[in-house]
């Protein structure tokens, strides 16, 4: 039996004001060095399901259920206590890389700051710890540590948060939409870095995404989320094979596969002739 | 560092045409109003005045001659740092303006420090208890600040704090005493326009991608505010401060004169009434280039807060 890690139960969101309902019913868990996808369209809720965890939403919305963080209700548990579980404990990986780091601080400066805030170490230690983690993830280490958000890459910079979380060692690493605004290449770059900190530090990863092929070529479960609602669970083959619900089988129907090379062969020789 | 060269360079020019527009206007403008220096002249030097008297004086200081001719003269002496002497005072115009420039340029940085004092723990305050009683406090403070006149405030200051309570002194310049007064009026008349604009900068700010990643980072709440937003606030407090530098100065003359501060505020009165050309002239001089300058190191203070703009791309704060 697997160490339940995140637990999320019955939770619903809806907004003050005009009572829209947001969320409803949400029940999730993500044991401890797992890899949970969740997937769905945009605006299906998947975001505002971190954003309840990562203790980021909006004062005008009114939660109820139960959120637990290793045992530890964090709707419940106050603010600045759930406020000192982020980062060391559950870390984030945003999808707006320009908005991941403030863009007139230096990357390293910022990488200080955050490993400060967590361990009681000197800065001269925390910028040895920047660099080695920036070098694990093979980037340029001395060049990214001076440099501002803006003067690199998204997925350079995606790669630097990720860098982050391995200095940091959260046990629950958050990932948002990560590829969404990178091209291909730089994807699968930042998901083989994540690959690298799970293999590393053994943390669980919420892997939120619309794309279904990285959720079943790199997850061990999926959640898909339709209209506030989780629709369906299970492992990715379930998912792809065995799904029920009518949004899962529409998601999978979508799943674009690439001509393999024999189909090709036989395109190739038709034209020939 | 090309883009901080070519900045100063065209800050530079913009000076000189400034400078020269500005004065030849002011000159033009002095001609064509009512009013005549020769009449003060001959009223300081206490003398009865007849027409002889008064054509003798136009003819020695060239006020019979053409105005381009008179404009171009004067120019081509500024050109050679010489603006002249003051038609009532017969002293050197640098050496009036700088006698008084000190004590203009002390109460200036009191005001600008109270200002600061005054302007960014409120603004801060605001944002952080947004329609909390914070907020409507700060608010509210910033709504009677702009309602009062300075001249007003100033003398409500002098009546609790100089007659009434007998705590700091009423008028002049000596002490640091002096300096409270005046300074705090000054600070306070320009308070509310930035307590308003940084809690409304900041409430965005404190919403944006950038503080809430570092949230999830967990950095402290302190160090977001003033290591993350602040910073990212200070770009359209700067350029209020470069663009209301004339209105600053503006107040500044009505302060020294309320305080009896002796400051360039009164000597440009003085001048102005009695029409002293070269004494205006000189102070226009002054101002402008100090204007000038005090962009230039808001312009560079940009680059600084956001080094975005020095890499010339639009800052995304």
């Amino acid at each position: 039996m697997k160490e339940s890690l995140l637990s999320i139960q019955n939770l619903s969101i809806r907004m003050i004001d005009d009572h829209q309902i947001l969320l409803q019913n949400i029940n999730l868990a993500v044991n401890k060095g797992e890899m949970v996808a969740l997937i769905g369209e945009s605006g299906s809720g998947k975001s505002l399901t971190a954003r309840t965890v990562q203790g980021l939403l909006a004062s005008n919305m009114m939660v109820t259920g139960h959120v637990f963080y290793q045992n530890n209700n964090l709707l419940s548990m106050g603010k600045r206590n759930h406020h000192q579980l982020l980062g060391s404990e559950i870390g984030s990986v945003f999808q707006d890389y320009r908005g991941s780091f403030t863009p007139f601080i230096k990357v390293g400066k910022q990488m200080v700051e955050a490993i400060r805030s967590h361990f009681s170490i000197n800065k001269k230690e925390a910028r040895e710890l920047s660099l080695h983690v920036l070098e694990e993830i093979h980037l340029n280490s001395k060049q990214i540590f001076h440099s501002y958000p803006f003067q690199l890459s998204g997925g350079q910079v995606q790669r630097v948060a990720i860098g982050l979380a391995l200095a940091l060692k959260p046990k629950l690493l958050i990932c948002d939409e990560i590829t969404t605004a990178l091209d291909v290449m730089s994807g699968e770059t930042v998901l083989d870095a994540i690959e690298k900190v799970r293999k590393e530090t053994g943390c669980a990863v919420l892997f939120i995404t619309h794309d279904l092929v990285q959720a079943y070529k790199r997850t061990d479960r999926i959640y898909v989320m339709q209209k506030g609602k989780i629709v369906e669970e299970g492992s990715p083959v379930q998912i792809r094979c065995e799904h029920k619900h009518p949004y899962t089988k529409k998601l999978c129907s979508c799943l674009l596969s690439l001509p393999g090379e024999d189909h090709l062969q036989i395109i190739q020789g038709a034209q020939s002739v | 560092m090309k883009t901080v060269g070519k900045m100063i360079g065209s800050r530079l020019s913009q000076l000189f045409i400034m400078i020269f527009v500005l004065s030849f206007f002011t000159f033009l403008l002095m001609k064509i109003t009512p009013g005549d220096p020769i009449r003060s002249i001959l009223k300081v030097d206490d003398v009865s005045v007849t027409t002889k008297k008064e054509e003798q004086l136009k003819k020695e200081y060239g006020f019979d001659e053409p105005i381009l001719k008179q404009y171009g003269d004067w120019i081509i002496n500024v050109a050679q740092f010489d603006l002249g002497e003051s038609l009532i005072s017969k002293k050197p115009v640098s050496e009036l303006i700088l006698e008084r420039l000190p004590a203009t340029l002390a109460l200036a940085i009191g005001g600008l420090t109270v200002l600061f004092l005054i302007s960014i723990p409120l603004g801060v305050i605001s944002s952080l208890y947004e329609n909390r009683w914070p907020d409507y406090i700060s608010r509210w403070i910033a709504l009677v600040g702009a309602s009062i006149p300075s001249f007003w405030l100033g003398l409500l200051l002098m009546y609790f704090f100089s007659l009434k309570l007998q705590w700091l002194p009423m008028m002049g310049r000596g002490t640091f005493a002096h300096f409270i007064l005046p300074s705090f009026t000054l600070g306070m008349a320009m308070a509310p326009m930035y307590i308003s604009l940084l809690r409304e900068r900041l409430i965005t700010i404190l919403q944006s991608p950038y503080i809430e990643a570092a949230k999830a980072r967990g950095i402290s709440k302190r160090r977001i505010v003033f290591f993350h937003a602040l910073r990212g606030s200070l770009i359209p407090l700067v350029t209020m401060f470069g663009l209301s530098l004339g209105s600053l100065l503006g107040g500044l003359s009505v302060i020294e004169i309320l305080f009896s501060w002796p400051g360039m505020g009164e000597l440009i009165v003085q001048a102005v009434t009695q029409r002293d050309y070269p004494l205006i002239q000189g102070f226009i001089i002054v101002i402008g280039f100090l204007i000038v300058l005090t962009n230039l190191l808001v312009d560079l203070l940009y680059m600084v807060i956001n080094p975005q703009i020095q890499q010339g791309k639009e800052a995304r704060v």
